[in-house]
């Protein structure tokens, strides 16, 4: 098992493009680090880089404390799950899983024995003289996986390997991997798309953006303490609301004022974040949707902060109640943004209200409907703070 | 690049086929080259820098240019020429025949592809017969035609001309390829009904290779199948017609085995590459021969040169 | 019915039967070519079967009057036009140059598309341009050197020549069909510690049959049917492929007509049977030339 260090690696295509810049990661024995961003944002790229595939440009690239820059792919020790899987269509399951024990001329008995324990331990006994095309997609997914676990390298290295199954599949197969990877503790780096992935599968997870790191953080502190917008946007499902508002001093504490509502900040958060610094200034502000809740109960001893919403739409989700309402505050405007989700938050609203769409969730048995005035409970203990211009976090 | 390790076997392996190109292509081609600018015009071989081959072939001035081009074109003799006179009349059978052969061929393909195009009962049957006459010979083949356009007329008549004359057409016998004036051009019969199925087969793949959505946009929008075709289909093609065009061209450059089979080597049926073939070989006029064939592969290389740069980069860009 | 419906029932049948008509067009068009395109075929048999006696001219469209097997017999081992030596020739030619051209494409294609080194696409295009030179060009100093070197004369020369003159085109065929191999699964096998020949004999190699069909029957073809080169390149009639020996017996004008078209029929014979089996796959050969563009 090995760790591995990139340091200020870096990828320039010829054309120009940089895929990768001055990326520093550390990731260790056994970890599963999960390298997650938009499409583009340089993580293939950067997976690649690692396993030998692409020369590296700038920066120095270590696996078990040796520079391996000049190290070709076949010498590093490296296995791969591709994406698209890359079985040999001629061979075997069998066959494909041992082929590179014979190519290291491995003695017959070790790779049948070789082989067939790595079919157990993916449930694969049943598949071994079939080929690949015979197989579904999930099996074929398990094969490229047979074919890297065999070889018992230092690392392994996964390009959304899930990205092309069914959803239902798919949330197995995590599970799976996962418990895969455990139980090896080999060194894991996984590169995904989707953010549910990354939260769920890491030990920690990378976010990148065009090229450069944003946050590398266990998963939870990565989705409780996003260290800029497109962090705070791209993880999370809903994204997380996000409206202009200012601070202001009101009553000895701080209050941010959003449109027609005044939200007061709680004194424990202003003096975490120094928000007094930010007294008549314009912030971001960030409150994620399950942050926001119905009506409060009554008899609560604390002082709940409620604004007063009109549903717009609804979404029922079956585990949750999705409920859109607009808040009167002036929306975000960013790049970050609609590169982190899509371009969803940018898109022109049908419905011609002024404002910034807001999204809460409700009790799934609320019966909540479209045209309900209701007040919606934020908790301001889980408010978020960010600079305007810089767009970094506001906060220790 | 660093990674010799990695690519250094490849280009290795590849070698080999490298080295024999640059010798047995551009090597030879070079040495002929050598040749045409040499006085090498007997037998004797000797090393002096001699440029009469070339010019026994070109005009000896801008003066004589339009005489030259007249005679081209014409297939008449002008006496003030100095030059060759079975060279201007290859390249007069040359002209004709280009231009019976690319245009002829390029319509009865693109006309067949266009019939098949919707599909039609037994297209696997009508493709195979089109296209079978690419897997015979020039050779065999001008056998046959050789007897299908003898220009014998009446009672001695045969081939075509007797098969008009059953079938009440006899009007339209003549002289075929021994025709004074049409005669390379009735020489490019044989070769459209060698290669119409192979251009045949391009226009089909181009048509096919029109998603059908486009189409059934078109329709949708009102369009009837003709418009379908003319808008939507022809602009497609435009990409076959070109690479139809270089490819008959540059047969039509190099075309010999049916020349040879059909007319021998009769002054009335010769191209230019047929002349070469007997320059070198019955009168040893080296330089001459390899004039010729320099002037051939600059003709092909006019047209194929820039196509194949042209393919490469619309290659890289997808 | 209203007068609506009648209306719209006359346009449909009017539309019904202009479809009707053009369909009848078309078949007859593509009947009509067909036959043209047979026309020579139909020659070609009807005389072979002919007897001497036959040879009128004027009798030249009509089906024999006696079926006879002599002309096929004379083209094929007659003393005078027999064309048996000269087939088995063409034989000892085609086969190892066939064999031998494709596998060089297969390597040539494959380091190309998938093992490229730097400048790999213009190694391609200086490999390709050999393809359309006149070759007329090159036959004189290309005879110079076998003598030179003292090559062994006759067929050993003639296939050299196609093996090296074949390089572009079993290499075009080969690099596009490579070109449709995935990269992934090449850089699978890098990963899995496979070499360039490991990569290619283990994971290219068993994947490669329908372009090793295509360039073969190509190949066989083209290698079958050429006359130039061996005109040029073999002196010796004893060892004349047989385009050359057909060209000899055909041209001369003392050849009984009929034998003359048995003998044709016979050196097309080997190519003819490759097509009307493996049709398909010469047709696809065919569009790989043709650099689509």
């Amino acid at each position: 098992m090995a760790n591995i260090v990139l340091d200020k690696l870096g990828k320039r295509f010829p054309n120009g493009f940089e895929a990768v810049k001055d990326l520093s990661l550390e990731i260790e024995e056994a970890e599963l680090l999960v390298l997650v961003g938009p499409s583009g944002c340089g993580k293939t790229t950067a997976l690649r880089m690692i396993a030998g595939l692409e020369d590296i440009s700038s920066g120095d690239l270590y696996i078990g404390g040796k520079r391996v820059n000049d190290v070709l792919e076949r010498d590093r020790d490296i296995a791969m799950v591709f994406q698209n899987y890359a079985l040999y269509p001629h061979m075997t399951v069998a066959q494909n899983i041992a082929f590179s024990l014979k190519l290291a001329k491995r003695p017959k008995s070790e790779i049948q024995q070789r082989v067939q324990e790595t079919a157990q331990l993916l449930g694969l006994e049943e598949l071994l003289d079939r080929r690949p095309k015979q197989l579904s997609g999930g099996q074929r997914q398990r094969v490229a996986m047979g074919r890297a676990i065999i070889r018992e390298p230092q690392v392994f290295l996964m390009d959304e390997p899930l990205s092309n199954l069914d959803a239902q599949l798919r949330v197995h197969m995590r599970g799976e991997i996962e418990a895969i990877q455990k139980r090896l503790g080999v060194t894991t780096v996984y590169v995904t798309h989707d953010q549910i992935e990354a939260m769920t599968m890491g030990d920690r997870v990378a976010v990148l953006r065009s090229g450069e790191l944003q946050q590398v953080d266990a998963p939870t502190h990565v989705y409780d303490h996003p260290t800029n917008l497109f962090v705070a946007g791209f993880i999370g499902s809903p994204p997380m609301n996000l409206a202009r508002g200012t601070i202001e001093g009101r009553d000895g504490g701080q209050i941010v004022r959003m449109g027609s509502s005044a939200i007061p900040i709680p004194a424990e958060v202003v003096h975490e974040r120094k928000l007094d610094t930010w007294a008549g200034r314009e912030v971001i502000v960030g409150i994620r949707p399950e942050d926001i809740e119905g009506p409060p109960e009554n008899g609560r001893d604390d002082d709940p902060v409620t604004i007063e919403a009109t549903i717009d739409r609804v979404e029922a989700l079956g585990a949750d109640i999705l409920g859109f309402f607009t808040i009167d505050a002036a929306p975000v405007k960013s790049e970050a943004i609609a590169e982190a989700t899509g371009g969803g938050l940018e898109e022109v609203s049908l419905i011609t209200r002024e404002g910034t769409p807001f999204c809460a969730t409700f009790e799934p048995r609320s019966g909540l409907r479209r045209g309900d005035r209701v007040d919606v409970t934020i908790d301001v203990r889980r408010l978020h703070f960010f600079d305007p211009e810089s767009e970094n976090a506001i906060g220790p | 690049m660093r990674k010799i390790r990695r690519w250094g076997p490849g280009l290795l392996l590849v070698s080999p086929s490298i080295l024999l190109v640059a010798i047995f292509v551009y090597g030879l081609i070079g040495w002929n080259a050598k040749v045409s600018l040499s006085d090498w015009r007997q037998a004797q071989q000797t090393s002096g820098f001699d440029t009469s081959a070339y010019g026994e072939l070109f005009p000896s001035g801008v003066g004589e240019l339009g005489d030259y081009a007249g005679a081209v074109i014409t297939g008449k003799q002008s006496d003030t020429l100095s030059t060759d006179p079975a060279w201007i009349i290859d390249l007069h059978h040359a002209l004709l025949f280009t231009l019976a052969f690319v245009l002829g061929t390029l319509f009865i393909g693109a006309t067949l592809a266009f019939l098949l195009d919707k599909g039609v009962k037994g297209e696997g049957f009508f493709r195979a017969i089109y296209l079978f006459p690419m897997a015979v010979s020039f050779i065999a083949a001008g056998v046959v035609w050789r007897w299908l356009m003898n220009p014998a007329p009446g009672d001695r008549s045969t081939g075509f001309n007797l098969l008009f004359d059953k079938l009440g057409i006899g009007f339209l016998a003549n002289d075929w390829y021994l025709g004074p004036t049409w005669g390379a051009a009735a020489l490019a019969i044989p070769a459209m009904w060698a290669l119409s199925g192979y251009i045949m087969a391009l226009y089909l793949a181009g048509f096919r290779g029109v998603p059908e959505e486009l189409r059934e946009a078109a329709r949708m929008d009102g369009a009837s199948e003709w418009r379908v075709y003319r808008h939507v289909v022809f602009p497609h093609l435009r990409p076959v017609t070109l690479a139809a065009l270089i490819i008959l061209g540059h047969i039509s450059i190099k075309v010999f085995d049916l020349i040879v089979a059909i007319g021998g080597k009769q002054l009335i049926t010769q191209t230019p590459a047929v002349y070469m073939w007997i320059l070198i070989y019955d009168a040893r006029d080296y330089a001459k021969g390899a004039a010729i064939a320099t002037l051939l592969l600059i003709g092909i290389s006019v047209l194929i040169i820039p196509y194949l740069v042209y393919t490469i980069r619309s290659e890289r860009e997808t | 019915m209203s007068s609506t419906s009648v209306a719209v029932d006359r346009t449909v049948g009017l539309r019904r039967r202009k479809q009707a008509q053009a369909r009848v067009v078309k078949y007859a068009a593509l009947l009509f070519a067909a036959v043209v395109v047979l026309l020579p075929v139909y020659v070609l048999l009807v005389a072979s079967f002919k007897g001497a006696g036959e040879a009128d001219p004027s009798r030249a469209w009509a089906l024999p009057q006696a079926w006879t097997l002599d002309a096929w017999r004379e083209a094929w081992n007659g003393d005078q036009y027999g064309l048996f030596p000269y087939l088995k020739n063409s034989l000892k030619l085609v086969i190892p140059a066939t064999i031998i051209s494709t596998i060089v494409g297969s390597l040539n294609g494959f380091v190309l598309s998938r093992w490229r080194f730097p400048g790999a696409d213009l190694v391609f295009l200086f490999l390709l341009f050999g393809m359309f030179i006149p070759y007329q060009a090159v036959m004189i100093p290309l005879t110079q050197i076998f003598i030179d070197v003292d090559f062994p004369e006759g067929i050993p020369r003639l296939a050299f020549a196609h093996i090296v003159y074949g390089i572009p085109i079993t290499t075009l065929i080969f690099r596009s069909y490579y070109a449709t191999i995935p990269e992934d699964l090449i850089e699978a096998a890098r990963m899995d510690r496979a070499g360039m020949l490991r990569t290619y004999w283990s994971v290219v190699l068993p994947i490669s049959a329908p372009a090793f069909v295509v360039t073969a029957i190509w190949q066989f073809t083209s290698i079958w049917n050429d006359f130039l080169f061996a005109v040029f390149i073999v002196t010796d009639p004893a060892s004349w492929p047989v385009t050359v020996a057909l060209n000899n017996t055909t041209g001369s004008l003392v050849t009984p007509y009929n034998v003359q078209m048995a003998a044709a029929l016979i050196a097309s014979l080997p190519t003819l049977i490759v097509y009307i089996l493996l049709g398909r796959y010469f047709m696809r050969g065919l569009m790989a030339g043709a650099l689509k563009g």
